[in-house]
Formats: C-alpha cells, sequence, structure tokens
C-alpha cells in the first residue's frame, strides 16, 4: 500500500460522531479521512431536531456561537392525550438561558446542522469524500486495516465506525448483533414549513426562542411517543413507537402519524404549513443496557448510534450530544496513544458519557409499562374532565371521580401501586 | 429593408414562423439555402424569400452568412425553428451579432415595439419571460403557432451567393429506423418506468397497450441506463415529448426530466407502488399499488368494455 | 494533441425549488447545486476522448462562490485541474455572457484542440453556450454528437437530427456539443474523490479576462420569473383491492371520454 491509500484513521459516516472525531483528530494533526454516502454530509439525515450545546463546547469552546443551529429552547413541554383531550405541563426556566452564557439546548436541522459541521471539520484539515458508500472492512490476519468502497481500496491504523443506528460496519466486525424489533423504535418525521411569526405566536415565544414538546398517550397504547420542536422557521413533528407492537394493533406507522397531526391539540398548531421534508428512522430504545459488550476490535472503533449512544427517556430524547461526545471520546483515545480499546472505555467514562447513561438506565423498566401509553394519560384526563366539567349538577367528590375514572380504565389499585413502586424505583 | 427574419430547415415550421412573424406587423423576410425551400415558402407569404447560395451544404456553415445578412438589413428579429440546425444556427448568429438569444419560446409577443417570449426551465417547473434588447434571436419550437396560406402576398425572391464555412464537412447521413411508434403523434400512451424488474416483464406493459391501441414509450433510464427500449421511445425533456389523450404510466416516478414530456397529455394516470412517489402529484388519477398486479387488471377491465 | 477543454455548469437541483403554490413565487435560496446532469456526460466524454488523444482534460466553469463545491466534483469525474471564472454575475447570467467569460477564459488558458459542451444546462436547457463559444473563437462547431473519435488532428463525429444520423467531420480546434447518451457519466469512486479533491483549480476574476465593453451585461431582461402549475386532479383511488381500483380507474377514464 502506497501512502497515497494510507490514513491515521477512516472515520465512516459524516453525522455528528464523525464529525466530532474527525474534527478532533484533524486538530491534533493526524490524516483522516471520512466517508459519507449522502451526498453532502446530513443529506441522509432525518433525525434530530433537538441538540444540548455543552457537547459542542466539548469539540472546542466556543465553537457553538458560528454553528448552525435553530431556536434555544426556552420552553421545555409535555403533552399528555386521550383521544381528543389533552393536558400539558410547560417547563420554563430562565437559568437554562442566561444572557450572555451559552444556552443549554438548541432546536437544530440536521441537513443545516451536519453540513456546517463538517465544514469545521475540514477547515481542521479532515478530508471529507461524500457520495460513497462502504461496502466492506478490510481484514488482515484478525485485524481491521482498511475500507473497501466500489472497486477502491483504502488503508488506516484504525477504522472507526459512525455509520448511524442499524450501523452495517460494526454487525460485520461481529461487534454488535442485529437489531431486535423489539428493542428498536421506528421513528416518523416531518419538517412543516411556518412563517417565524406564526410560530413565535402559537407557541407564545420571542424571538430566537424554541419549544420542545414530547407527547404521550398518541400511539394508541403503542410503546412510544411524539415529539415536536420548533426551527426558525419551520416546525419538526414526529412520533417513534415499536413497529412490531403497532402491527399486532394492526396500525401503520402513517396512520398513527396522521392521527397525532390532526389532533386538536397538535393540528393548530402546524395549521397552514408546508410539508417540505419527510423521513423514517430506525431509534434504539434500550439506553445503557443497548450499547454493545464490546465497542473495539483490533483496528477499529464504533462510535455515536452505532454504538448505541442514544437515549429515549420519555421526557426528553437525546442522541446528537452524546454522539459527539463519544466522537470526542474516541479521538482521544487515539491521541492518547495508549491502547486503544481500553483507553475508548476509559474516555468514554472520564467525559462521563457511559456514566449519565446508566444514570438513567431504570427508564427503561418505567417505559416498558403499557398502561403509559393509554391508560394513564386516559386517567389523566378523565380526572381533568371531572373537574372541569361544570353543568350546574351538584359534582361528585374530586375523590369518587378519581375511583371513578379509575374503574372506568380498568386500573386497580394494586396496578396503580406496583407501577408508582416501578417508577420510582427507575429514577 | 428591416423586418422580421425567419429560418427552419423544417418547412412547415417555417411557415408556422412566418405567420407569428406578421403579428408583428413589420416585413417578414424568410432565409433558405435552397431554390426548392425557396418556392415551397412562397405559399406561406412571406414579404421577401432570401435563397442564400454557398458552397458548403451543411446549413450550419451558414451562420456567418445570415449574421451578414441580418446585419447588412438592419433587421430587428431573427426567428428559428427550434431544432437541431436551427438551435445550432441561432446560438452561432446570436454568437456574431453579440444579440441575445431566447430559446425554446412556448410564445413571442409583440408589444410597443418590444419582443418578449416565455420559455420553461428547470424542466418545466418556472416559466421566464424575457425581453429583447436591440436585434434579438428566438428559436420556436413546432407546433406552437399554426402555419397559414397566404396568397395574398406576392414573395419576392432574392438570390444570393454568400460565402459559407468550409471547415465543417457532412459526409453521410443515414436515416433514423424508428423502432417504436411516432410517439408524438400517439393518442394513447403506456409508459414503462424503473418499476419494472426485467426486461421479460415489459410483455405487461405491451398487453395493456395492445388492449387500450396504445404505443409504448419509456423513461430515460429503461433506455439508456438498461437498454430494454430503443432511444427514440424515451419520452422527456431531451426525448419525445408527447400530447396524448391518455398517459398511463406504469412504475414511473415522475422525474420532472421526464413529466415535462408529457404535460400537454389530456388525461395522466400514474401506477406506482410508493405512495410517496412525485407522479402522484402530476397525475388525474393514481392507483397506489404494484404494477404487475394492476396493468393486467386493467388490461382484462378494458378488454372487457 | 493539445488540451480537451470540457465546461460545464453549476446547477440548482430543481427537485429542491419551492414554489408558493398560491403567487407561484419560486424559492430557490434552500436549493442545493449539481453539475448539470447532461455535463456529468460531457465531462466522462472529454476524458474519454483526451484519454484516446494522449492528452489532458481540463474543466472550466463560470460560477459564483457556490461554485466551489462543483470543481472538486468535476475533478473527481477525471479531468488533470479546473479552472474557474469566480463571478456572481454567473447566477443571473444569459447565454450571451457565458459563453463570453467562458470563450475568454480558453483564450486565456491557450492552449486546446477540443472544447466539450453539453447539448444543454439542466436549469435552462437553452443550447447557445456551446456553438456561441465556437463563433466567438471562429472555431468549428458540431452540436448534438452521440459518437465522436479523433484521428490525427480531425474529428469524426455522428450527431443525431430529428430523423436521421449525420456524419460530419471538421479539423481541430472544435467546439462539441454531446449528447447524454454519447456515454454514461459514472459515479466517481473514493479513491477518485480523493485525488478529486487533491488537484489543481486556477481562478479567475473577471477583471482577468480579455473582455469587451458590455461583454458581461445580459442581451435580455427577465421580465418574470415564476413557477407553473401543472394543474392536475390528482386523485388517488385508495378505496378497495386492486381489482376494486382498477373498476374505479376504468370508470372515471370513461367519464373523462378517453377510454
Amino acid at each position: 500500500m502506497s501512502g497515497e491509500d494510507k490514513f491515521d484513521v477512516i472515520i465512516i459516516g459524516a453525522g455528528p460522531a464523525g464529525t466530532a472525531c474527525a474534527y478532533t483528530l484533524a486538530k491534533e494533526g493526524k490524516n483522516v479521512l471520512v466517508i459519507e454516502r449522502g451526498t453532502a454530509a446530513g443529506s441522509k439525515n432525518v433525525t434530530g431536531g433537538r441538540f444540548y450545546t455543552y457537547a459542542l463546547d466539548l469539540v472546542e469552546p466556543g465553537l457553538w456561537e458560528d454553528a448552525a443551529l435553530e431556536r434555544k429552547v426556552t420552553h421545555e413541554q409535555i403533552m399528555m392525550m386521550a383521544g381528543e383531550q389533552s393536558i400539558t405541563i410547560d417547563y420554563s426556566n430562565p437559568a437554562f438561558n442566561k444572557s450572555g452564557e451559552m444556552p443549554q439546548s438548541f432546536t437544530i436541522l440536521r441537513a443545516v446542522f451536519d453540513e456546517w459541521f463538517a465544514s469545521k471539520a475540514e477547515e481542521q484539515g479532515a478530508v471529507i469524500a461524500c457520495g460513497i458508500k462502504v461496502d466492506g472492512l478490510i481484514e488482515e490476519a484478525g485485524r481491521i486495516t482498511g475500507v473497501k468502497a466500489g472497486g477502491d481500496e483504502m488503508f488506516a491504523d484504525l477504522v472507526i465506525a459512525a455509520d448511524g443506528v442499524n450501523s452495517m460496519i460494526a454487525r460485520q466486525a461481529g461487534l454488535v448483533p442485529e437489531l431486535s424489533d423489539k428493542t428498536i423504535g421506528v421513528g416518523v418525521k416531518e419538517i412543516i414549513e411556518l412563517p417565524a411569526k406564526t410560530i413565535e405566536e402559537r407557541f407564545h415565544l420571542k424571538s430566537g426562542e424554541g419549544a420542545s414538546l414530547l407527547m404521550l398517550g398518541c400511539t394508541e397504547g403503542i410503546h412510544g411517543g411524539g415529539f415536536l420542536y420548533t426551527n426558525n422557521e419551520s416546525i419538526s413533528l414526529g412520533c417513534v413507537f415499536t413497529p412490531s407492537e403497532a402491527a399486532s394493533h394492526g396500525r401503520q406507522v402513517h396512520d398513527i402519524f396522521q392521527d397525532l397531526k390532526m389532533h386538536p391539540s397538535i393540528y393548530p398548531l402546524i395549521e397552514g404549513g408546508k410539508t417540505v421534508e419527510y423521513g423514517a428512522h430506525l431509534v434504539r430504545e434500550e439506553g445503557y443496557r443497548g450499547i454493545p459488550k464490546k465497542l473495539y476490535r483490533d483496528g477499529l472503533m464504533v462510535i455515536g448510534e452505532a454504538a448505541g449512544f442514544v437515549l429515549n427517556i420519555g421526557y426528553t430524547i437525546r442522541g446528537i450530544d452524546l454522539a459527539i461526545v463519544s466522537g470526542v471520546a474516541a479521538a482521544r483515545a487515539v491521541i492518547s496513544g495508549k491502547n486503544p480499546g481500553p483507553a475508548y472505555f476509559e474516555e468514554l467514562n472520564n467525559i462521563k458519557l457511559l456514566p449519565s447513561m446508566k444514570a438513567v438506565d431504570g427508564y427503561f423498566d418505567l417505559l416498558e409499562i403499557h398502561r403509559l401509553y393509554e391508560t394513564y394519560p386516559k386517567v389523566a384526563s378523565g380526572v381533568f374532565n371531572k373537574m372541569y366539567s361544570i353543568s350546574g349538577e351538584t359534582p361528585v367528590s374530586i375523590k369518587k371521580g378519581i375511583w371513578g375514572v379509575l374503574k372506568d380504565n380498568k386500573v386497580s389499585l394494586w396496578q396503580l401501586v406496583k407501577d408508582g413502586i416501578r417508577g420510582y424505583r427507575s429514577i | 429593408m428591416a423586418g422580421v427574419y425567419v429560418y427552419s430547415d423544417n418547412t412547415e415550421l417555417c411557415g408556422e414562423l412566418i405567420a407569428l412573424a406578421r403579428t408583428s406587423e413589420q416585413e417578414v423576410c424568410a432565409v433558405t439555402m435552397s431554390d426548392q425551400q425557396g418556392s415551397e415558402l412562397a405559399k406561406y407569404g412571406p414579404d421577401t424569400i432570401f435563397v442564400l447560395k454557398g458552397q458548403n451544404h451543411a446549413a450550419e456553415s451558414y451562420s456567418g452568412a445570415i449574421a451578414k445578412l441580418l446585419t447588412d438589413q438592419d433587421a430587428s428579429l431573427f426567428l428559428a425553428g427550434a431544432t437541431v440546425r436551427g438551435r445550432d444556427i441561432a446560438a452561432q448568429v446570436a454568437a456574431k451579432m453579440k444579440a441575445g438569444l431566447i430559446s425554446e419560446a412556448g410564445s413571442v409577443n409583440f408589444c410597443n415595439g418590444k419582443i418578449s417570449a416565455a420559455r420553461y426551465m428547470y424542466g418545466g417547473l418556472t416559466e421566464q419571460v424575457e425581453e429583447g434588447k436591440g436585434l434579438t434571436v428566438i428559436t420556436v419550437p413546432s407546433g406552437r403557432y399554426a402555419a397559414v396560406n397566404n396568397d395574398s402576398v406576392k414573395s419576392v425572391v432574392v438570390s444570393m451567393t454568400v460565402d459559407t464555412d468550409p471547415r465543417i464537412k457532412i459526409t453521410g447521413s443515414s436515416p433514423i429506423v424508428k423502432e417504436g411508434a411516432d410517439l408524438s403523434k400517439a393518442g394513447r400512451i403506456v409508459c414503462v418506468g424503473m418499476g419494472f424488474d426485467k426486461k421479460e416483464d415489459l410483455v405487461i406493459a405491451h398487453k395493456l397497450a395492445e388492449a387500450l391501441g396504445a404505443e409504448v414509450g419509456c423513461t430515460r433510464c429503461i433506455a439508456e441506463d438498461r437498454g430494454w427500449m430503443p432511444a427514440e421511445t424515451y419520452i422527456g425533456i431531451s426525448g419525445a415529448v408527447v400530447k396524448p389523450d391518455l398517459y398511463i404510466a406504469l412504475g414511473v416516478s415522475g422525474q420532472i426530466q421526464h413529466t415535462f414530456g408529457v404535460r400537454d397529455s389530456k388525461i395522466i394516470v400514474g401506477v406506482n407502488n410508493n405512495e410517496k412517489a412525485t407522479i402522484f402529484g402530476v397525475s388525474d388519477y393514481g392507483i397506489v399499488g404494484d404494477l404487475y398486479e394492476i396493468a393486467p387488471l386493467l388490461a382484462d377491465a378494458i378488454k372487457n368494455i | 494533441m493539445s488540451n480537451v477543454i470540457v465546461c460545464f455548469k453549476w446547477v440548482k437541483a430543481e427537485d429542491d425549488l419551492r414554489i408558493d403554490p398560491a403567487t407561484l413565487a419560486v424559492d430557490l435560496s434552500k436549493a442545493k447545486g449539481k453539475i448539470s446532469d447532461y455535463d456529468r456526460n460531457a465531462i466522462e466524454a472529454a476524458r474519454i476522448a483526451s484519454e484516446s488523444a494522449g492528452s489532458e482534460t481540463i474543466a472550466l466553469t463560470f460560477g459564483s462562490n457556490d461554485a466551489k463545491t462543483a470543481l472538486k466534483d468535476a475533478l473527481s469525474r477525471g479531468p488533470k485541474q479546473a479552472f474557474w471564472v469566480n463571478d456572481v454575475s454567473a447566477e443571473n447570467a444569459d447565454g450571451f455572457v457565458t459563453a463570453n467569460m467562458l470563450a475568454a477564459a480558453i483564450r486565456k488558458i491557450g492552449s486546446y484542440s477540443l472544447i466539450v459542451c453539453g447539448e444543454g444546462a439542466a436549469d435552462t436547457y437553452a443550447h447557445q453556450v456551446g456553438p456561441r463559444i465556437g463563433a466567438l473563437l471562429d472555431i468549428p462547431v458540431i452540436s448534438f454528437v452521440k459518437e465522436m473519435r479523433i484521428e490525427g488532428s480531425r474529428l469524426y463525429a455522428v450527431r443525431k437530427l430529428e430523423d436521421s444520423l449525420e456524419q460530419v467531420e471538421a479539423d481541430l480546434p472544435a467546439v462539441v456539443t454531446v449528447l447524454p447518451e454519447i456515454n454514461p457519466a459514472p459515479i466517481p469512486g473514493l479513491k477518485a474523490v480523493l485525488e478529486g479533491g487533491k488537484k489543481p483549480v486556477t481562478e479567475f476574476k473577471i477583471q482577468d479576462l480579455d473582455l469587451e465593453d458590455g461583454d458581461t451585461s445580459r442581451k435580455t431582461d427577465v421580465v418574470s420569473f415564476k413557477g407553473c402549475s401543472m394543474s392536475r386532479k390528482k386523485i388517488l383511488i385508495n378505496e378497495g383491492d386492486a381489482k376494486e381500483k382498477v373498476t374505479a380507474l376504468v370508470a372515471a377514464l370513461k367519464k373523462e371520454g378517453v377510454l
């Protein structure tokens, strides 16, 4: 192999993980090649919508100020739906967005963000080759030494798989098993264009401010939920749920999403908008326990969503920040010059990625409770219904009302206590 | 003499241009390179027919001579038929005269001494209207204006010997053997798209066409990438432009390069198993379904009418 | 034989155009760029021609800053180097301005034996820049070419007319505009993409070129630019099984009077 065909590191995938890794390595003078399947970074991407800023600061302090971001999230909302009814909780904390300080979180459009981020890595000296599909790895004497793409072979001291949720590379290398359809969610998302002013009016936002809204009870009892993020001039609306369950309910992904769009509490938010992008994506739902035992073998490392770094914990969905953090951890492991496998794990701990995922691990159990997706939103709405129904008739007492609602929804006291304990344990 | 000058190697199209030029209420002069076409053009009644005679019989070699004629005569507009030769000559004449060229104009308007023309861009997604400044060259495709026989004008024929470009030599010509039918005149068309898995399956499209009495066309990928059908049968901006009463697209995704070629159809039907396929946005009727199932059923249903 | 120069255009991808259905206003701001589809075939045709003649392929474009990405893309398709006339006026240039720029750049490059252009651009599809360049450089033009070969300093080409194929020959240097069917446009592989990023690009500014007054201003004014409404019924037949759908379609087509 000639010097022309050899890099220090080849990264497969120019998403947030791959790009963060390439940026960090290139900045330290490493000769890095990123191979991206799409015609541009971000062009194959339909995920995202929400991003936690600290991760970008980890790549380079102050980098976020120049980033292609949409709105800083000032309103965290959770909506519980039951049929046509809904209850919304809106949490706002100015401490997350103090003036002069780095806002905690932004909404983003991945196609825009990824392209910007990749251009920054290029400025650091990383080589990014777009429009190329990697067909496989080159293995010599048990060690991964390069990649094959089309008829071409390219070699490196280390190959890093950052090729997303259903990583063909990690599977081929034997690090990650086939995804099981029980632990994987299907996400569908639309980007709906609306004027900035309309978005600000509908969500009670000031210019530059954004809302993040998660929805429960919109998936007809199927394990899953909805999300809505406000961008500058568009709304990202989607839902994620377990496909095998949807199938057993005889429902199509598309139908459930259509119903969500038409819900009386959602439709007024998107009314008059124009859908400009539609996409579907797989989402890992296991959190910490979904991370493969091994993320390294001789010559190959796995980062980002390919390595299971994604958290869906009901009140928030995180993936992009974790992807970036894992990319930085991998890069630091390489730069340290230590044995890359153990060094990578050490960095994942140092950078607090593994500890933070472990801390919320119990949520997976909580989210397993099916009553969360149908019964409890119904119960909550039922209670509110009793509280707010005023017809001039003598109302039943609130306590009696609540029992009535529980009974209507076939929830026993025992179940309530059991789920309560399970919920308490999980947090 | 100032006026509108027209040229096309296609005599009927030249007649259409003469009719269009008449609406300018200026002198209308036809330009030709042969006595035979000159005499055929007389029936359309241009005021003058310039017959240019040079050494080289390649029409493109006359572009310098045409530019000189237009300059000498102080022409205000040069209309050329948008054929292969016409486009080439128009562009070279425009360059030599430092003139603007509006290509493939769907309509041309004369208003208050100004010339404007509308043309499609982005594969027919958008339309741009341009206005000429000074002498302007415009190419017009056939079928946009109707040729009119006009006996009331007795055309003056002016023959002149001109210099032609000796550097290009036509050494031979062979007719294109049309393997498919002339799609541009077909009343019904069944179109084959990439939804077909293998060449043998095209029989499904042919059976439907047979039931309908339709011709079979295809998308560019079918003809050029897969080579399943002759190049003459592909429909689109760079291929055949058709206007049937009924156009049925089987497994066609509906890229605009293709749909540009069918935009003048009366009724468009799309059959595609992808409900998000672009074809449904430009169809009158769409069936989301497997063409392998739908097309034979449709053929049977039509036979039973 | 000296260089083969291939001209290409960086255009907005038509799939990304946004058209307001009410006003028909066109929004190009969100559209990504691409090398005009037919120019990709032209680049490959130029590569094949120069390879057979043992000369070098040079890519040339007239574009604004946006076209920077285009150069890498073009160079990954085979040319050894690229020249770029960088000016913002490219974004609303007509064929007159574009041909003036390219011809002036070609004069500056100096050594060439063949100029290859696509038959038309994916955005305007106006078929004029190629023949205009030939006229400006005063060299022969062979347009709408579907086959070509070079023997010594002579070019042999087959043109495709409406209903005939024409064998044409001319001495080099000459301009050809090529049909997409002349050859496929292969998607560049990994190594080609990496090499493309390393090849030299020479940037010209307008003032570097030998142009006359007026050469840089459009010859036609754009009066309007708007979306076309393709008003179709867009009725999706969804109800029932395949047979019922077909029955519904046949009924509808009968009603339309097309069966």
